[in-house]
């Protein structure tokens, strides 16, 4: 069998990053990195939101250029290399790719298309079709996958248009390959089946950049591991002398426990305050039973496209249920999310970037949005009412702003923006919380903030709905759990059922 | 060989998030930044023309000229303002140019068989349906602002010809909108940009249909998931813009004591590139009205002070197109600081 893939082999890729520095407008992101990245083996690339490993990779990748610092590589008849910076060209032709957080395919371009993008066969500047076709078919079957080459990527599961986006990686000689969190929108499922192409690269001797927030990832596929935080090198070495605790330590600077569950509350026998009995919406989730009383967390497990989502987006008016009843608060679904809002229900959307923040406002802005209503007086708000309602909850939540509700939220770590855009619901009184993946892309700190500003929220007698894909979130947060699969409940668990084998268990294979 | 950094937890944990120049990366510093420093960049080269054709031209700086400059960015100004206030919602109003052309001309035919008042009224109901459609056409219909505009910029301009009959319609006793001075010898169009550039900073700042606006520009569906009714607001914004249009069409129309189917060709140019030069992005979400006054003055100076120096008007057709160009490749610019 011969193939582009195998051909690789023939150079062990070795590079070696040293003393790597990196300053945006006067910010030193990377102060004087040393990561070795080595053929054969996959290295995990840990580190909190803003420690800089996307800085990092970019510069191996070409994106940036580093400001002092050297990349020497090892070529395989033994002479080296020092270069000081790549370019993205010059990157590519060392062999290195990388595929980003962001799916960056043609949409509505077939899967041949897109694994031949930007590199077409040609002949006498002619695209041949035949070659495209041929060298796609060969480069899925190298890498054990079954995909029909005329199928439009755009609708393809996001688990498939990602192995589509490996395979362009793959298509000409990758000797590195960095995939930055390919996991996180991935099923159980889709993610076995990325880590079984991760060790045959290895294996073929790609160098293979792992980049990733979860550790139980780290366990399953790194050989080696390397921590950043705070733009340093905070822990280096073989994957297997690091346990969980120590790596994250090593990623926060201080020890936070293993998941565990929180002691069991007593204040759970509010009244129910929202109520689903037989509820179906097409194409998303079949006769869906649930209760929340006040005081409680339920949490709402399942993979991705499971439905979970789709359930907390019902609570709050941007679905419609065309079988069954839901009860908000003693009142009828809200017809809108602004009637929700008006009826006292919060909400978080799964992805902050597009449908939670106002990136180019201020924190204030962003926080008091929903209370507008109430905090303005004939239609006139006032800037330091909004600054009061910052500074209300910015401690609660433990949220850290330099310049404090002036401050643009875009200029905030993910997990900030996170707190803000729950302190929304804590001003405006929400009574019932529907927040979806209310802690992805948040670092171990600012999560452990969230959860304890649920709990509290709980305490204070709201009624808290988590629709989320994150099992060890489940375990630390939930009262009640309710797994969903394809739509439908699976099993509900309570207490000290919950764990990350029922739920992994009951959430199907 | 471990080595694991980790603080030491006697020390306590390091305040990884205390300020945005620790973890939140390189977007942090550049996007901290209001648009305050930009509008004093504006400034100083506001300034810098200022004096530069001071030193040129003697005339320049006189009473009489100052009040040229301010009269000439008057018309475009009233349009300006809420153009500014549609940018800051992510929309724009091409249509704004043979829109004032359109009630102008309405306003004169229609003083012709009845009083100017009701020309007057007729005109700015026009602006209003004009604003209405155009608002519907981009929230409703769901038509890119661009495209809808551009349509209504020629629908317009064609209905003006065939309204007056390809001919300047003239008007007598209406000369006072456009030419009176009744305070320190301002003309009033002058006084009515400056009440309306008030008014319309304050709105934007205090009231919470401004920040509206701010939101549902700097992101549409998160602004109607917080409970904004974005729709709405655009309607209201293009409705202003409608108004606006229409007002400049009447000041047009008493400056000459005629209407003309060709007036105010070409200002949606203009008026853009004012609002853009002062900071507002393409994009929406950001901008203020100071930014779009201090923009307009750029332009009124660089207008004025080439003619003063005697360049040949087709030359500074070609420095506000080039100024255009300039100014929205600073947005472009800024956005790709902001991210990176």
């Amino acid at each position: 069998m011969s193939s582009l893939i195998e051909d690789s082999v023939s150079a062990a890729f070795t590079l070696r990053a040293r003393s790597i520095r990196k300053s945006f407008g006067g910010t030193e992101v990377l102060h004087g990195v040393d990561v070795d990245i080595l053929g054969g083996r996959v290295l995990a690339l840990l580190g909190e939101n803003g420690a800089g490993k996307s800085t990092f990779v970019r510069v191996i990748a070409g994106a940036h250029a580093p400001d002092s610092g050297t990349l020497e590589f090892q070529r395989s008849d033994g002479t080296a290399e020092s270069v000081a910076a790549l370019d993205p060209i010059a990157a590519r032709r060392r062999g290195i790719r990388m595929i980003f957080q962001e799916l960056s395919d043609a949409p509505d371009l077939t899967v041949a298309e897109n694994i031949s993008l930007g590199n077409w066969p040609s002949r006498t500047g002619m695209v041949t079709w035949r070659g495209m076709r041929r060298r796609a078919r060969r480069v899925l079957a190298n890498m054990g996958v079954d995909l029909d080459l005329d199928a439009v990527v755009g609708e393809l599961r996001i688990g498939e248009r990602q192995i589509v986006e490996i395979a362009r990686a793959l298509s000409d000689q990758a000797t590195c390959l960095i995939l930055d969190e390919p996991t996180a929108a991935l099923s159980a499922e889709e993610v076995e089946r990325l880590f079984a192409f991760v060790r045959r690269l290895r294996d073929q001797g790609v160098a293979l950049v792992y980049i990733t927030h979860r550790l139980d990832e780290v366990a399953a596929i790194a050989d080696d591991v390397v921590v950043l935080r705070d733009g340093v090198v905070s822990a280096s070495g073989p994957a297997g002398e690091f346990d969980r605790s120590q790596l994250v330590s090593a990623m926060v600077g201080r020890e936070i426990g293993a998941v565990t569950r929180p002691p069991a509350t007593s204040n759970s026998a509010g009244p129910p305050m929202l109520v689903f009995r037989g509820a179906s919406s097409p194409r998303a989730f079949q006769d869906v039973n649930l209760e929340v009383r006040a005081g409680e967390i339920v949490c709402l497990y399942g993979k991705v496209g499971s439905g979970t989502a789709e359930v907390a987006d019902a609570v709050f008016g941007r679905r419609r249920l065309s079988v069954g009843t839901m009860k908000v608060l003693d009142g009828a679904p809200a017809k809108d999310p602004r009637a929700a809002i008006a009826h006292g229900i919060g909400y978080l959307a799964a992805d902050r970037q597009r449908e939670g923040a106002l990136m180019t406002r201020t924190i204030g802005e962003n926080l008091a949005a929903p209370s507008w209503p109430r905090l303005s007086r004939g239609g006139v708000i006032s800037g330091t009412r909004e600054r009061r309602a910052y500074e209300r909850w910015s401690r609660a939540l433990n949220i850290r702003a330099a310049a404090g509700a002036g401050q643009l939220l875009g200029s905030l770590s993910g997990g900030n923006q996170q707190k803000v855009l729950l302190a929304r619901w804590l001003e405006r009184g929400s009574k019932v919380l529907a927040l979806v993946e209310p802690t992805r892309g948040v670092d171990v700190g600012a999560r452990a903030d969230i959860y304890a500003a649920l709990r509290d929220m709980a305490a204070d007698g709201a009624a808290i709905l988590v629709a989320t894909s994150d099992y060890e979130e489940v375990v630390q947060l939930a009262d009640r759990a309710i797994v969903l699969a394809r739509g439908r409940v699976t099993r509900e668990l309570r207490g000290d059922e919950i764990t990350t084998e029922t739920l992994t268990d009951a959430a199907g294979g | 060989m471990v080595n694991v950094g980790a603080t030491d937890p006697q020390t306590g944990p390091p305040e990884p998030a205390a300020a945005p120049t620790s973890t939140s990366g390189p977007p942090a510093e550049r996007r901290k930044g209001r648009s305050a420093p930009e509008l004093a960049a504006l400034l100083l080269v506001l300034v810098a023309l200022v004096i530069f054709f001071w030193l040129r031209s003697p005339y320049f700086m006189t009473q009489d000229n100052i009040l040229n400059v301010l009269t000439a960015i008057a018309v475009t100004g009233i349009i300006a303002v809420p153009g500014t206030m549609l940018l800051i919602a992510g929309q724009v109003d091409l249509s704004v140019g043979s829109g004032a052309a359109f009630c102008g001309v309405l306003m004169a035919t229609t003083a012709q068989n009845h009083a100017i008042f009701i020309g007057v009224l007729v005109a700015v109901a026009a602006g209003i349906v004009i604003g209405l459609i155009n608002g519907v056409l981009v929230t409703v219909f769901r038509v890119n602002a661009l495209i809808a505009t551009l349509g209504m910029l020629a629908v317009l301009r064609g209905l003006t010809e065939v309204r007056a009959n390809g001919g300047t319609v003239l008007l007598a006793n209406f000369s006072g909108l456009g030419t009176a001075r009744p305070f320190l010898s301002i003309p009033v169009p002058v006084l009515l940009l400056i009440g309306i550039v008030a008014l319309a900073a304050l709105v934007m700042r205090h009231t919470v249909f401004g920040r509206s606006l701010y939101a549902t520009g700097s992101n549409p569906v998160a602004a109607r998931l917080v409970g904004v009714r974005g729709s709405k607001m655009i309607v209201v914004a293009f409705v202003l813009s409608g108004l606006g249009v229409a007002l400049s069409g009447l000041i047009l129309d008493s400056q000459l004591s005629a209407a003309s189917p060709n007036a105010a060709t070409g200002l949606e140019l203009t008026v853009v590139t004012a609002i853009v030069l002062g900071g507002a992005s393409l994009s929406g979400g950001r901008g203020t009205i100071q930014g779009t006054v201090v923009g307009l003055l750029i332009i009124g100076v660089l207008n004025n002070g080439l003619t003063l120096l005697n360049v040949n008007s087709f030359y500074q057709e070609v420095a506000s197109g080039a100024l255009l160009i300039l100014a929205v490749s600073f947005d472009q610019l800024r956005l790709r600081l902001a991210k990176v």
